[in-house]
């Protein structure tokens, strides 16, 4: 079959080719790339919304760095529920993944329980663990003290303020296990029979061919976690407003503060780039070390 | 064939664009004015300003007023963050609320439409109590849309069960801090009955507490002021927050919850509501804003009085509320204005006065027995509710809004460091010099509106 022939035709494809996809070009333009040129510039000057915007170069950046002290916690918050967040997450998501797919009664119901808190609202979910949290009349303090323990100062204690955070997020993994279960779905069961025929156990199946077929499902999984965690903000903003004493204030959280509470855009877009390229780093370094640990179909093993 | 697909889509196009064009024609064509409230507040809050709204539109037949309504949130960003999108936009209202804390910097930067002839026309200067005007640089761009300040209410079952004597309504004469606290340790008592200070009381059992005091920024000053002290200078440069008499008021608010254990511990808003705990009798005294009367008042099996305010080293009260203004973007100035007065009206809006939710801006509310009749005769309004509360606007000092980045003094330095008192990791003293040092260092003491 020949190439068809530069000409009229050809033009015509490209016309079409522009047309159909111009919906996409335009929204990409006017929801995307528009507005990042604008915070980029915004970033640039001290600007309240109000008054006119003045010009200032990149003092915005040098001040998050060295004058605001709350900037640097903020990220520390931040990277810390990040780091106990997704491992946590992946894992128990993984094992709640091996489990609903395997053949047991009542796996339907089982599987929309697991997914439920997926599908309640964030706010409303957030003022349910408030309730939760709650030092004195709490559900789970209750039961510590039904139980013989103390009470824990949930959310009210600058230690503990994060994993409380952590827990909650947890619980709402309905979306990580269903994209597990996808993928564990995929796995064909010839590799599987092959392990029952060598005589391995179910560490084996999990080690040798789980794991493995899994691991692009897990990088996947990962990124997109890490993403959502370092973008941290309903919680914080509903239930905690970044206390006590600043250990819960979120990047995000902070971000808003400076440009809806405090009137300073410009500082508030230098940060939202400072996170834009945090978050970016973040993806890279997943993916460049991913190479060592990642199984891909095709690849001679 | 493909030359007409392109054409029908730029069609389609263009017709979309006409739409839009004459969608924002189309107001200016009727000779019946139009105008936009904005406000906050709750659900309650919300029908009270509907009713006055449409009895606005029932005097006036030829304006019409469309309401738009934010659900109250407590520190007001979500509605601040609203009002900004709106500036920038150019799509303000006419007339309605707005957030004291922003008010210097929006009317500085002319947003607002300056008030001084229209009050000196039609009189009305004299006839509201001084403090409801909002001056920056002697011109008048809002007023208070209400009085508002802090009350002390109680529970009187709880009281008569801990056999504590009924509390002074005279402002003037009311308990003093050591009195007060032993009180709240004759209301308060563990699962076991127990009292603080007795041997045995488990402080991690309570089942009925003495006092709950509303732990945000504009509460403290009465506190704080009451005992001589005070927060940033009116100048907006000099820090007080570290003079000894604030730091002691801050201490004895924080030994309420972790010395003397009669206050629960409120950080982060994860308390149940102290309304719900009067109401249930887990509390003795709850001290908050005026207008939760609203809610309050609306409970008719709760029998509540009210007291006044402890003293630590004399009266004090405060004058806080939400600002009315009328935008300078407005089309329809003296519409605008008709609508703000009459929202300043309590003859024209009562229900919002009778109800509890606020207190009249007008003179002759407070000095008037008829009028004063008009507000405060109903079952709403708990005894003693005049000389407790009503008299002491008196006394009240306006909530310091025209200090300039007052907002991220609090939010980044003030809030901070008063939560570390209030969970104890901090003593008044150590927290709070540390922020006024912090805030001196911030650059953010760049004077007054």
């Amino acid at each position: 079959m020949s190439l068809p022939k530069k000409g009229l035709n050809a033009k015509r494809q490209t016309l079409w080719g522009w047309i159909l996809i111009s919906p996409l070009c335009l929204g990409l333009t006017l929801w995307v790339a528009f507005p990042m040129g604008l915070s980029f510039y915004t970033s640039l000057t001290k600007w309240d919304m109000l008054s006119k915007a003045q010009f200032v170069g990149f003092q915005n950046y040098i001040k998050i760095f060295t004058e605001d002290e709350l900037f640097l916690k903020s990220i520390r918050n931040t990277l810390y529920f990040t780091v106990l967040s997704v491992p946590l997450q992946m894992i128990i998501a993984l094992m709640g993944a091996l489990l609903l797919n395997s053949q047991v009664k009542g796996k339907g119901v089982f599987r929309t329980i697991f997914y439920l808190p997926s599908l309640i609202p964030i706010v409303v979910s957030s003022i349910m663990w408030l309730w939760l949290f709650n030092y004195q009349y709490g559900l789970i303090n209750y039961f510590l003290h039904f139980l013989g323990g103390g009470r824990v100062k949930w959310i009210d204690s600058t230690q503990m303020v994060i994993p409380s955070l952590t827990i909650m997020n947890i619980w709402n993994i309905g979306n990580v296990i269903i994209i597990f279960l996808a993928g564990l779905q995929g796995i064909p069961n010839d590799l599987m029979e092959a392990v029952d025929i060598d005589g391995g156990r179910y560490w084996h199946k999990f080690r040798f061919v789980i794991l493995p077929l899994l691991s692009p499902i897990i990088l996947y999984n990962m990124i997109i976690n890490s993403i959502k965690c370092l973008q941290l903000f309903v919680e914080p903003y509903i239930m905690t407003n970044g206390g006590p004493v600043n250990s819960s204030l979120s990047f995000v959280l902070h971000i808003y503060n400076n440009a809806f509470k405090y009137g300073k855009m410009g500082t508030a877009n230098a940060m939202s780039w400072v996170l834009f390229i945090l978050t970016m780093c973040i993806s890279l370094i997943i993916f460049k070390t991913s190479k060592q640990w990642i199984f891909c179909e095709g690849d001679k093993q | 064939m493909k030359n007409r697909v392109v054409l029908f889509i730029s069609i389609l196009i263009l017709i979309g664009a006409g739409l839009c064009f004459a969608n924002g024609q189309k107001a200016a064509s009727s000779d019946q004015v139009k105008l936009t409230y904005i406000y906050w507040g709750s659900p309650a809050e919300d029908a009270a300003v509907k009713q006055a709204l449409a009895g606005f539109e029932a005097a006036n037949p030829t304006i019409k007023v469309e309401p738009m309504y934010l659900p109250g949130d407590l520190d007001g960003s979500t509605y601040n963050a609203k009002m900004k999108a709106l500036a920038v936009s150019n799509t303000l209202p006419d007339v309605g609320y707005f957030r004291p804390e922003e008010f210097g910097n929006y009317a500085e930067n002319g947003y607002f439409l300056k008030l001084d002839d229209l009050i000196a026309r039609d009189g009305m200067g004299d006839a509201y109590l001084p403090q409801t005007w909002l001056k920056i640089k002697g011109d008048t761009y809002g007023a208070y849309s209400a009085a508002e300040c802090q009350v002390m209410w109680y529970n009187k079952k709880v009281l008569r069960d801990a056999g504590v004597p009924t509390p002074p309504t005279d402002y003037k004469n009311a308990w003093n801090w050591d009195q007060f606290v032993s009180y709240l340790k004759m209301i308060t008592i563990d699962t076991k009955g127990k009292h603080p200070g007795d041997s045995g009381f488990n402080g991690k059992d309570i089942a009925r507490y003495g006092v709950s005091y509303d732990l945000w920024s504009a509460m403290y000053y009465p506190s704080v002021w009451s005992n001589g002290g005070d927060i940033i200078g009116l100048d907006g440069k000099t820090v007080l927050v570290d003079k000894p008499e604030t730091i002691e008021a801050f201490q004895n608010l924080a030994d309420l919850m972790n010395v003397h254990q009669v206050m629960p511990h409120v950080t982060g808003g994860t308390n149940i509501s102290p309304t719900t705990m009067l109401a249930n009798g887990q509390l003795g005294f709850y001290v908050t804003g005026q207008w939760t009367l609203l809610e309050l008042g609306a409970m008719k099996d709760l029998d509540f009085g009210v007291a006044a305010l402890p003293i630590m080293k004399k009266p004090a009260q405060l004058y806080v509320s939400g600002v009315n203004v009328v935008f300078n973007s407005t089309k329809h100035p003296e519409e605008a204005w008709a609508l703000q007065k009459w929202m300043m009206d309590p003859a024209k809006t009562l229900d919002l006065y009778t109800s509890g939710l606020w207190m009249p801006t007008k003179k002759s509310y407070y000095t008037d027995p008829s009028d004063i009749a008009k507000w405060l005769e109903n079952d709403v309004h708990p005894e003693g509710f005049k000389e407790a509360v009503v008299d002491s606007m008196a006394i009240s000092i306006n909530e310091p809004i025209k200090i300039k980045n007052i907002n991220q003094i609090w939010g980044d330095y003030l809030n901070p460091a008063i939560e570390s008192i209030w969970i104890g990791d901090k003593t008044a003293s150590q927290a709070l010099k540390e922020a006024a040092g912090k805030i001196r260092n911030s650059g953010l003491l760049q004077g007054s509106y």
